[in-house]
């Protein structure tokens, strides 16, 4: 048994401890909006936060988790940053496809929540690791700072 | 006069005729019947057998990747030319399947292969001549009970004279140790078995020991350190700046087991290897056993450049996502790769972003100045499994050298607070295998 914080409720999975966070999340959890891109930290798509920090959860295994707080895509729009970028996000209309967006939106929150007005360098340090098969980056940087206005 | 000469003459007879012998007298077989009738049968064996194998590593030369373990085929690129790993699996035509007992065993104490040839000691005989012979009988019946692979190793092409194995039989003779692993009873158990471990089974002297003009293990300087096939094997030695000395027991045993420690960052290159395919394998208390015993091999200090430093003010002024402002205010192209390629991993804090095995704070490929096993990394990107994660750090070789050795300069100063000088040409030296 692993007791995890998932979006403010703490519960306890029944899992094997070195089970990945991304399994747990999506398989048991059934929170189903981190997506399953490589599965080896090379693609952002399954990012979330752990303790506000942004973390590849496909490598990360629960026990390395512990008891912090973990926040994931479907809870993202609780605090005026996130729901500042999904609001950029839905005026730009920057989603193609849509399957590296929740992966996306979790690494400008944890940007924004850093560094309020990120300059284009620092948001290639922060999204150089989040893959967009679709090409939305001219889009996705221009929504984070639109997003940073707000 | 005469007589003189007469009595030169029989000196050099019996010279040669004792230097013949030395080198070309056939090599015999040892009895190794009572050491089996020792050993447990079937299952058991094989089961003994398995764990041995992971500790003394053999898949990892034994194997072209992944792909058909132990069936042999990998390239060794030495100084005097390239040798091929053999096919151990229990084929009968290209691998071991119709070796004896006693041959495996001369080949794992002694380095002589089935016909009698003296073999090359990138085949670790000189460590596994510690190992005792129910151990090496146990691995034995472990590789016969794998699937029989037919694949012929390709032949060793080696220059002048290195092609000639006999002469090995000096080398041998000056660097092979005579006698299996004794335990030292002035050491406790534990130590006793992380010394077996670590010398006999693990050979990890093969690559932490630098070498002597012979190429054979200077061991006036044990796991002092040494460059090894392009990787820097690190100091291992207790010293406390140069080698592992300050490092917590937990620490150590991380690394080893899971082949990262916090604060030390994580292992790259054959030591990933090591810890993916033998290491990791290992049950905890063989680890700390290990961990035992590497304390107690005598520090070797080293220059104070190549120290880990503490805590650099670079890495204090930064947070995760963003650089220390000092450095934002100044145009640099390693910077400018970082930020774009680097930072959303490995951020600029030190403490990692995506993955803990990012961390680059106190880890020793950042805080060498001579960038060996940096340049490796930026080339080769890294890997690191376990049965259940697989993280991996891409290769950045579509980089320029100039980017390259850029970046590189900036990590060492960001990170280790070195300044460097890694060249765009050493780049392209290290793109080369050079
Ligand atoms: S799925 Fe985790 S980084 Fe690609
Ligand atoms: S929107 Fe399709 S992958 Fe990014």
């Amino acid at each position: 048994m692993v007791d995890l914080n998932i979006n403010g409720e703490i519960r306890s999975y029944d899992v094997p401890d070195d089970m990945p966070l991304l399994w747990v999340l999506r398989d048991v959890a059934g929170l189903v909006g981190t997506k399953f891109g490589c599965g080896i930290a090379q693609c952002g798509a399954c990012t979330v936060h752990v303790d506000g920090r942004p973390a590849r959860s496909c490598v990360m295994s629960v026990s390395a988790v512990g008891n912090r707080q973990i926040r994931t895509i479907e809870a993202i729009g609780r605090d005026p940053v996130g729901q500042g970028v999904q609001k950029a996000w839905v005026d730009l209309d920057v989603v193609q496809c849509g399957y590296c967006q929740s992966g996306q939106i979790m690494s400008a929150v944890a940007l924004l929540n850093v560094k309020r007005e990120p300059s284009d360098a620092d948001i290639d340090a922060a999204m150089a690791g989040n893959v967009c098969r679709c090409g939305t980056y001219p889009r996705i940087r221009a929504a984070i700072k639109t997003a940073s206005k707000v | 006069m005469r007589r003189l000469g007469l009595t030169i003459l029989a000196i050099v007879v019996v010279l040669a005729a004792a230097a013949a012998a030395f080198f070309f007298w056939p090599h015999g077989l040892t009895d190794v019947a009572e050491a089996r009738s020792r050993l447990p049968t079937g299952a058991d064996s094989v089961k003994r057998g398995e764990y041995l194998a992971k500790a003394a590593d053999c898949a990892a030369c034994h194997s072209v990747g992944s792909s058909r373990p132990y069936a042999g085929g990998l390239p060794f690129h030495l100084p005097f030319g390239t040798i091929y790993a053999t096919n151990i699996t229990p084929d009968r035509d290209t691998g071991i399947g119709q070796w004896s007992d006693a041959e495996f065993v001369r080949a794992m104490h002694h380095g002589v292969g089935r016909d009698g040839r003296d073999l090359y000691p990138a085949f670790p005989y000189a460590s596994y001549a510690l190992m005792s012979t129910e151990d090496a009988l146990a691995i034995k019946d472990y590789l016969f009970s794998l699937t029989p692979v037919h694949a012929e190793a390709p032949p060793h092409q080696l220059k002048l004279p290195y092609d000639q194995s006999y002469l090995l039989r000096a080398w041998k003779l000056l660097f092979v140790p005579r006698q299996q692993f004794n335990p030292d009873p002035g050491q406790s158990t534990a130590q006793n078995r992380g010394a077996y471990l670590v010398e006999a089974l693990g050979h990890c002297g093969e690559c932490h020991t630098p070498r002597n003009k012979l190429y054979g293990l200077d061991s006036g300087q044990k796991f002092a350190g040494a460059v090894t096939a392009g990787w820097k094997a690190y100091n291992i030695t207790s010293d406390a700046t140069a080698g592992i000395g300050a490092w917590s027991d937990q620490a150590l045993a991380d690394y080893l087991s899971k082949g990262f420690a916090q604060g030390h960052g994580a292992a790259s290159g054959s030591m990933a290897e090591a810890v993916e395919y033998s290491l990791s394998h290992l049950t905890p208390e063989d680890i700390k056993a290990m961990v035992a015993y590497l304390r107690t091999v005598p520090g070797h200090p080293a220059p104070h450049e190549l120290a880990v430093a503490p805590s650099p003010r670079s890495l204090n002024d930064s947070t995760h996502l963003t650089p220390a402002p000092a450095e934002n205010d100044q145009e640099s192209l390693g910077l400018e790769v970082f930020q774009g390629a680097c930072a959303s991993c490995h951020g600029f804090d030190g403490t990692g972003v995506n993955d803990p095995r990012a961390a680059l704070a106190g880890s020793q490929t950042v805080n060498d100045p001579t960038g060996v096993n940096l340049l490796q990394v930026l080339l080769q990107g890294s890997r690191f499994r376990t049965d259940h994660v697989e993280a991996a750090m891409p290769s950045f070789h579509a980089y320029r050298d100039v980017e390259l050795a850029a970046v590189a300069n900036y990590v060492l100063a960001h990170f280790g607070a070195k300044s460097a000088q890694i060249s765009p040409d050493q780049v392209a030296r290290a793109r080369r295998g050079q």
